[in-house]
């Protein structure tokens, strides 16, 4: 197939630079996709899975699976910043910069995740 | 609350004795647990010269002394105008259902007191349709503070130009009837990750400088939407700084605070210090604990109404404390 091949050259490429490490998802089989966006699910008060790990790039999209309305902050309160979400209602935001993004659910605070950017 | 207390209560048939006042604040646990145990199907607790009485609603003495004061008002909550989910797809009815009971209140209230979550989603319709329908209660007056579905995406301004008119800062304020001196809060602004409600650093010098001129023997009522005391912080379920907003009210002789949120009714009482939440007219939550979190609790149809209410008070001069009513909507 055209994609893992291309998937493949690519690992070689960032293997070539010295940027894909042990734990980059590119190229561990032939035939796993890229990591590009990962899904986070908010139900029961709580993002899921509470800690996520991503390489830089990554796009995450958040859906809110609950009956109230939630949000996505990053804890500075600037860095990302989602509208009120209904339920089923969806906000994604990429992930450039390696770090660890702490966020939580503004309206109800209690909730707190993060985002690991490797 | 250990374990035994609570076995004992269960069994002790919930007596109207005082057996236990290990705080000496008139309140043993029993009688706290009594308390609580009424609350949700219709409950009137009062205190007394420092005793706490408590009766179900079928067996208060309505049109008695004790329900005629010189003050009387209603407390509503949590309308969420706007929810349209399985735990109730008719908070427009039930809100309704809750303007009938007021109207039908045997001492007409003075004023209603809305402690927050008027709105699901912050949207301008469903304020609309909140104000509409509370043109139809027997009293125009009604006093608000915000609750956390109500300053969604606008850090609060849409509320404050609607309901801020001469409040301070997110929307607090304060103002006196008939000798009762009534405080709103707002708790529900600048929240941090992994805490609580919050009052701020200028609301806590306001509300010191607020009741600083006051003599102790003044009753205060003190309102804001999320709890001012510890209920249940694994949900969220409290206020970060609110011991530092109690010890402003230490020396006054009673202090009612009037709280919604966590969609039950539940009352504690501290020295002179009554607690009080008040159900929702929209839908219930579960008890803290009892489900894998607090979203809004399906419950049978039929049920529904007995797990929405509104919250009458009334204060008599002379006596010590406010006596709070709750009432179902059945």
């Amino acid at each position: 197939m055209k994609i893992t091949i291309w998937i493949s050259a690519m690992a070689l490429l960032l293997a070539a630079f010295g940027l894909g490490g042990p734990s980059n998802t590119f190229g561990a089989t032939p035939d796993d996709k890229p990591a590009s966006e990962v899904a986070v699910k908010i139900d029961n008060f709580s993002f899921s899975p509470a800690t996520i790990t991503v390489p830089a790039g990554t796009t995450i999209r958040w859906t809110n699976r609950d009956d109230i309305p939630h949000t996505v902050v990053s804890e500075d309160k600037t860095t990302f910043k989602s509208k009120v979400l209904d339920t089923d209602e969806q906000f994604t935001h990429t992930f450039t910069k390696p770090g660890t993004y702490s966020y939580f659910c503004s309206i109800h605070p209690k909730m707190t995740a993060k985002v690991v950017v490797q | 609350m250990n374990e035994k207390n609570r076995t004992e209560s269960v069994k002790s048939g919930l007596s109207d004795e005082i057996l236990h006042d290990h705080n000496h604040d008139g309140v043993d646990r029993r009688g706290f647990l009594k308390c609580m145990a009424w609350a949700g199907t219709g409950a009137f607790c009062v205190i007394k010269g420092g005793v706490l009485k408590s009766y179900s609603l079928s067996g208060f003495p309505f049109g008695g002394h004790e329900s005629k004061g010189d003050l009387s008002f209603v407390q509503i909550s949590d309308s969420h105008m706007g929810f349209d989910k399985a735990a109730n797809p008719d908070v427009v009815g039930t809100l309704k259902a809750a303007i009938d009971k007021i109207n039908a209140l045997p001492v007409p209230p003075a004023f209603i007191l809305h402690t927050g979550d008027i709105s699901h989603l912050s949207k301008p319709g469903e304020f609309d349709t909140v104000d509409q329908l509370l043109k139809a209660a027997s009293t125009k007056d009604v006093f608000f503070v915000p609750g956390e579905h109500d300053v969604l995406n606008d850090e609060g301004k849409q509320y404050l130009e609607r309901y801020g008119k001469g409040s301070h800062g997110s929307g607090w304020y304060s103002f006196d009837k008939n000798g009762v001196h009534f405080v709103g809060l707002v708790n529900v602004m600048n929240l941090k990750a992994g805490g609580l409600g919050s009052l701020g650093g200028e609301q806590l010098e306001w509300l010191e400088k607020d009741v600083k001129p006051l003599s102790k023997s003044t009753p205060l009522v003190v309102f804001a939407h999320i709890p001012l005391w510890s209920v249940y912080p694994e949900w969220g379920w409290g206020t970060d700084d609110s011991a530092q907003a109690l010890s402003y009210l230490k020396r006054f002789g009673s202090v009612t605070v009037l709280n919604g949120h966590i969609h039950q009714s539940m009352q504690k009482v501290e020295g002179s210090v009554t607690f009080h939440t008040a159900a929702s007219t929209a839908f219930p939550q579960p008890k803290p604990g009892q489900a894998p979190s607090p979203g809004p609790m399906k419950v049978p149809a039929d049920q529904l109404r007995t797990l929405l209410g509104i919250t009458d008070v009334n204060h008599v001069p002379g006596q010590h404390a406010l006596a709070v009513i709750d009432s179902n909507l059945v």
